[in-house]
């Protein structure tokens, strides 16, 4: 009666458990391309400023992930990255620009896209709607209310702030400690209960109802979160930019999700890796900067980079099919 | 005192009643079985009880009070576990992750600690150890487990929530003889610590070896509780199907097989393997009508979506009069004379929301390589198909959903009238659809069989087989395991061959 | 009685009536906020901006309704290189149009199809692939552009799309219209259209019924392509010469002018004339909301809302308990 099981081992195989692999595998080739291309793309202050520009990007796509886990998607990441910007920028200057008022900004701000989070939760899982068009449209209500905060660009944080991201402490990069804090923040957010829960609601949201879950607090929750760390990535731009801009994050809303697939998560949802998606990001920026390097002609980089992308995309979501299988 | 009592508890769809009286008292430490024919209540009324489907009225009392479920969590909280037929398994997930998962939200801590999560597993796989078999383990995805394995998984889930009432809802019906084994030591110790079982099955023999008492329902009204040991098999048999032992034989029906010379083989289907079918052979003869019988989902359907290309893959011999079959499409089974009506119109028939002439069309405008529609020569044509059923419809450019459940059937059948193949596979055609459809249905496939079409039926209505098939094919876990011909034709023996009882 | 006010009620749910009966309130209210706004040349105004959204959505349209979370990102990459493309061929000179019109089509074809081989052969869900194929068009936009400098329309085009053509009404409405007309015959009256809902509303029943689900798939994905590239064509007529990415803001608004117009996200329901009101919907409640005189913030907020508001009309998702 029993079939012939000859390939089937009795764990998890490699890539089950560490879907990012494919994607580690991506970013090695670009590392290893862009150290050819330009030895000095490969210094530490390179890759310190790759780092610095590429980190926002990178929790956009760990908060992107979230939500697909569910099988849903925030097309409005972007827009609460731009308001959360303006809305620290402009309290930071109200509060007078102080070292307080810097860290109070940063939690209210962090409070504001966690807000719009929840808000994204109750419009897509509370009333119903289609993930794509309502978060698109949640998007546009945000950019209303980031342009209210803040009409135009401008408005420039206190030196402290982006001396302090642009930094070293103890000779090390101030950027690193923050990656390294997103890599913890990743360790313990896939050793929680929680994950397991949304990825069962991602995986068959009926067989999650059936089996007592309670599928609608657990999704708006993902929602909930992927603002919350949205926020975190406006802080970075921040950090960046040194100032404010009502529409900053808006063209980054596709990227994070090109980047949550990059880094292995199938957009139906029920399996993927945050760490995966912060690696997709990566791979994002090493492209960027491989082609730049690579002496691509100045008209033509945007096109390769382009295909570069689109080649990478598909090739993401056709090994990530072959895994799952 | 009864630990579950239900009483009077009733579900309608729209028109169609899936339950109409449910009556059941459970007590403490017993296994108790529900039996009833095909579409007869018992998955209904599993749901009821597990919180996903919202009854229409009835009471529900536990342990002596009133209450009401409102969601799989609640009945969780009541201290009710299910067994879902077809499982609910999360298949990215983890053997353990899978087993732990109704218990995660309830438990303390925000992390979920695997060395915990995996001794929590433990004493609920440790059962079924020795019959695991190869590809098990605690970290593998439940998607890449076999059938069985995974059913067994779902066992495992459903103990482990630690519940004081069970449902099982054919928990065997892809396990092996020793699996079956280990569940019922498993069932036997869940009773002598004084759980309440619920205990639904397609194989008699389990059901005398674990059951204590039997709650019969059939046309989806509980009609008997009684207690196992005090009765026999034939008795069930009959409260279920309201039928004697030896009863009259359906009234015979085609007289094409009956005439004297060889009738011409218009399908020939030998060593048919297909998800859920293992190894079916068959011939069907111009103007035959073979029925397939049996309990629901024992490789009846799968057998006709395979045999017309709808199934992922298949292997064996197909010829259709003297062509062998080719391509494992629709559109290639269509292209060799092959016609298909599912009974699940929703998914497989209907397509939703567009006119009955959108309906109606297809299978003619592919074979006639169509590609202005025009509303007028195509429409006459249609016309005549849907009148050929008798089709009630006010224009052709109502959508199909404006009609009943029978006439968009009847729609569903008409797209092949207008191109008549040589085969039609039904797969229960008159599933959920009201009787004088089904009377103009099998009208006009009497017809056709007597115009030499020939003719496989499915049907979950066992009259409805019986009545209309000339042979009948009983299907079991993928397998035909008896023809029955003639005077054989009757409800008790197709349930006898169908529970294993032979 | 009873009959005829359930009716009455099912047509206020129709997405076409909606959308005609609001596209009616917003110009009754934009004439009371600004005398003028309703008169009939700022209306043909309007509807030459919303022709060129109309043609964009046409495509997103058929894309959208052949189902399976179909959808097509790369539109307004396909505007933008084909405004280009169209302006650099023309360099204002009458001769070049056909010239420029056929190269604009090949090119919207060709990535049309790329994606809907994406699509079909290798099950690139549509919004991945279509997203890629966005950067590689901007990218090919760029190398397009420094080629030659800037483009010019030719005086040809540009008249066309903005000046009066036939009773007084511009060609590009007249286009628009044609398009529609073609839309509906090619929906209503064709096997494809059928064929194109069947599979939108129910793949698996469509394949159960013979329809090439894939072949049907693909074609759609290239007609998206070339209506994203006759309106990119257009738009260097209405703006005299091609600047930059000047597609990026069909993408969106091509596909909330779709669902506005009554064709959900899943597929198999609605049609181009409610996508046509869709999009002078749209471009008058931005319109409106311009007229309003009130700052961005408000306007975007008020956009925003509005659309909000009125995903709620259309089709919700069912609840999981039965």
């Amino acid at each position: 009666m029993s079939l012939p099981s000859h390939a089937m081992p009795h764990q998890r195989s490699v890539f089950e458990r560490f879907p990012f692999i494919p994607a580690l595998g991506i970013l090695a080739v670009l590392l290893l391309l862009n150290g050819i291309a330009e030895p000095n793309s490969m210094s530490f202050g390179a890759i310190t400023g790759l780092t610095k520009t590429y980190l926002a990007l990178m929790f956009l796509a760990v908060a992107q992930s979230l939500v697909v886990f569910s099988s849903d998607i925030d097309l409005s990441v972007g827009a609460i990255l731009s308001l959360v910007n303006v809305v620290v920028v402009v309290l930071i200057e109200r509060l007078g620009g102080g070292a307080d008022a810097v860290l109070l900004s940063c939690l209210v701000g962090v409070l504001v896209g966690t807000l719009a989070g929840v808000f994204n939760g109750f419009v897509v899982v509370g009333l119903r709607l289609q993930p794509i068009v309502a978060t698109f449209a949640t998007g546009i209500v945000f950019t209303g209310l980031a342009l209210w905060v803040l009409p135009v660009a401008g408005m420039p944080v206190p030196q402290s702030f982006w001396r302090t991201y642009g930094g070293r402490i103890c000779d090390i990069p101030f950027v690193f400690y923050v990656v390294a804090a997103l890599g913890l923040l990743i360790w313990l957010t896939v050793r929680t209960k929680y994950i397991i829960q949304l990825m069962a609601v991602g995986d068959n949201r009926l067989a999650a109802y059936q089996s007592g879950l309670p599928v609608t607090r657990i999704r708006i929750k993902a929602f909930a979160l992927c603002g919350m760390l949205s926020a975190v990535a406006a802080l970075c731009i921040i950090g960046d930019t040194a100032s404010g801009d009502p529409v900053v994050g808006n063209a980054m809303t596709l990227y994070s999700v090109a980047a949550v697939v990059l880094g292995g998560t199938a957009l139906s949802g029920g399996s993927g890796s945050m760490l995966g998606s912060a690696i997709g990001a990566l791979i994002i920026g090493l492209i960027n900067s491989f082609v730049f390097f690579a002496g691509v002609s100045s008209e033509w980089q945007n096109f390769a980079q382009g295909v570069a992308v689109l080649v990478a995309l598909m090739a993401g979501v056709l090994i990530t099919r072959r895994i799952s299988k | 005192m009864p630990r579950l009592r239900l009483e009077g508890v009733c579900k309608r769809y729209g028109a169609t009643v899936a339950l109409g009286r449910g009556d059941l008292s459970l007590m403490p430490g017993e296994v108790h079985v529900l039996m009833g024919s095909n579409g007869s209540g018992k998955s209904t009324l599993s749901k009821i009880i597990a919180g996903s489907v919202r009854p229409d009225e009835g009471v529900i009392e536990c342990d002596g009070s009133i209450v009401t479920i409102p969601s799989p969590r609640a009945a969780r909280d009541l201290g009710i576990a299910v067994f879902y037929q077809e499982l609910s398994l999360a298949a990215h997930r983890s053997v353990v992750e899978n087993i732990c998962l109704p218990g995660l939200g309830h438990a303390r801590g925000l992390f979920r600690n695997r060395a915990e999560m995996t001794a929590a597993a433990e004493p609920f796989i440790e059962p079924f150890e020795s019959v695991l078999g190869e590809g098990f383990g605690l970290d593998v995805p439940v998607g890449r487990l076999r059938a069985d394995q995974r059913q067994l998984v779902e066992i495992m889930k459903t103990l482990a929530a630690r519940p004081d009432i069970l449902i099982f809802d054919e928990p065997t019906s892809a396990l092996d003889r020793a699996q079956v084994e280990c569940f019922m030591a498993v069932l036997r110790k869940l009773k002598a610590d004084g759980k309440s079982i619920i205990f639904i099955s397609h194989r008699m023999d389990e059901i005398f070896e674990i059951g204590d008492r039997v709650t019969i329902i059939r046309d989806g009204e509980t009609v008997r509780t009684s207690v196992l040991a005090d009765t026999t098999m034939e008795e069930i048999l009959r409260t279920m199907t309201g039928e004697e032992a030896t009863g009259p034989a359906a009234p015979a029906v085609s007289a094409a097989v009956k005439t004297p010379q060889r009738p011409t083989v218009k399908l020939k289907v030998s060593n048919l393997v297909a998800p859920g079918v293992n190894n079916v052979s068959f011939e069907v003869a111009a103007g035959e009508i073979l029925g397939f019988g049996g309990l629901h989902g024992q490789g009846q359907s799968a057998a006709l979506r395979a045999l017309f290309g709808a199934a992922q893959s298949r292997s064996g011999d197909i010829e259709v009069g003297t062509t062998r079959l080719t391509g494992n499409s629709p559109r290639a089974s269509i292209r060799n004379g092959l016609a298909y009506v599912s009974g699940d119109r929703a998914r497989d028939g209907v397509i939703e929301g567009r006119s009955i002439l959108e309906n109606t069309v297809p299978i003619y405008a592919l074979k006639n390589h169509l590609f202005v529609a025009s509303p007028r020569s195509l429409g006459a044509k249609a016309q005549q198909a849907l009148e050929q059923l008798q089709t009630k419809y006010q224009t052709l450019f109502h959508p199909i959903n404006s009609l009943s459940g029978g006439n968009q059937q009847k729609v569903v059948v008409s797209r092949w009238l207008m191109a008549p193949p040589e085969v039609m596979l039904l797969d229960d055609p008159t599933k959920g659809i009201d009787i004088a459809s089904k009377a103009e249905l099998f009208r006009v496939l009497r017809e056709l069989a007597a115009a030499g079409m020939a003719i496989l039926l499915y049907s979950s209505e066992d009259a409805e087989l019986l009545e209309n098939s000339d042979r009948v094919l009983v299907f079991n876990n993928g397998r035909t395991v008896r023809e029955l011909v003639g005077d054989e034709r009757t409800r008790y023996h197709l349930y006898h061959a169908a529970y294993e009882a032979a | 009685m009873s009959g005829l006010s359930t009716s009455i009620a099912d047509l206020a749910r129709t997405p076409l009536v909606v959308a005609l009966g609001l596209i009616l309130a917003l110009l009754v209210l934009g004439e009371l906020l600004s005398p003028g706004f309703a008169s009939a040349s700022q209306i043909m105004r309007l509807l030459i901006v919303a022709s060129i959204l109309g043609v964009v959505a046409a495509g997103q349209n058929l894309v959208i309704l052949g189902g399976r979370e179909g959808i097509d990102l790369s539109v307004g990459g396909v505007v933008s290189l084909s405004a280009v493309i169209a302006g650099n061929m023309m360099q204002g000179s009458d001769a070049g149009i056909i010239p420029a019109i056929l190269a604009c089509l090949a090119t919207g074809a060709f990535f049309g199809l790329l994606n809907g081989l994406g699509v079909t052969l290798l099950r690139i869900p549509p919004l991945i692939m279509t997203l890629g194929m966005l950067g590689v068009l901007q990218g090919l936009l760029v190398v397009v552009r420094s080629g030659i400098p800037s483009g010019l329309a030719a005086p040809g085009l540009a008249r066309f799309v903005t000046q009066p053509f036939l009773f007084g009404v511009p060609g590009m409405i007249w286009l628009w219209g044609a398009i529609g007309v073609l839309m509906a015959l090619l929906l209503r009256r064709t096997l494809f259209g059928y064929r194109v809902y069947a599979i939108g509303s129910n793949e698996t029943a469509a394949r159960m019924a013979g329809v090439p689900a894939d072949l049907i798939r693909v074609s759609l994905f290239v007609f998206s392509g070339m209506f994203a590239a006759v309106a990119g064509f257009c738009i260097i007529g209405y703006s005299g010469s091609s600047f930059s990415n000047v597609g990026a803001q069909y993408m969106l608004a091509s596909i909330i002018a779709v669902v506005l117009g009554g064709t959900p996200l899943s597929g198999g329901k609605g049609g181009y004339t409610g996508t046509m009101a869709g999009a002078v919907l749209l471009i008058l409640l931005q319109s409106i909301l311009t007229t309003l005189n009130i700052e961005e913030a408000g306007r975007q907020f008020a956009f925003g809302a509005t659309l909000l508001v009125l995903m709620l009309f259309y089709g919700r998702g069912k609840a999981l308990r039965g």
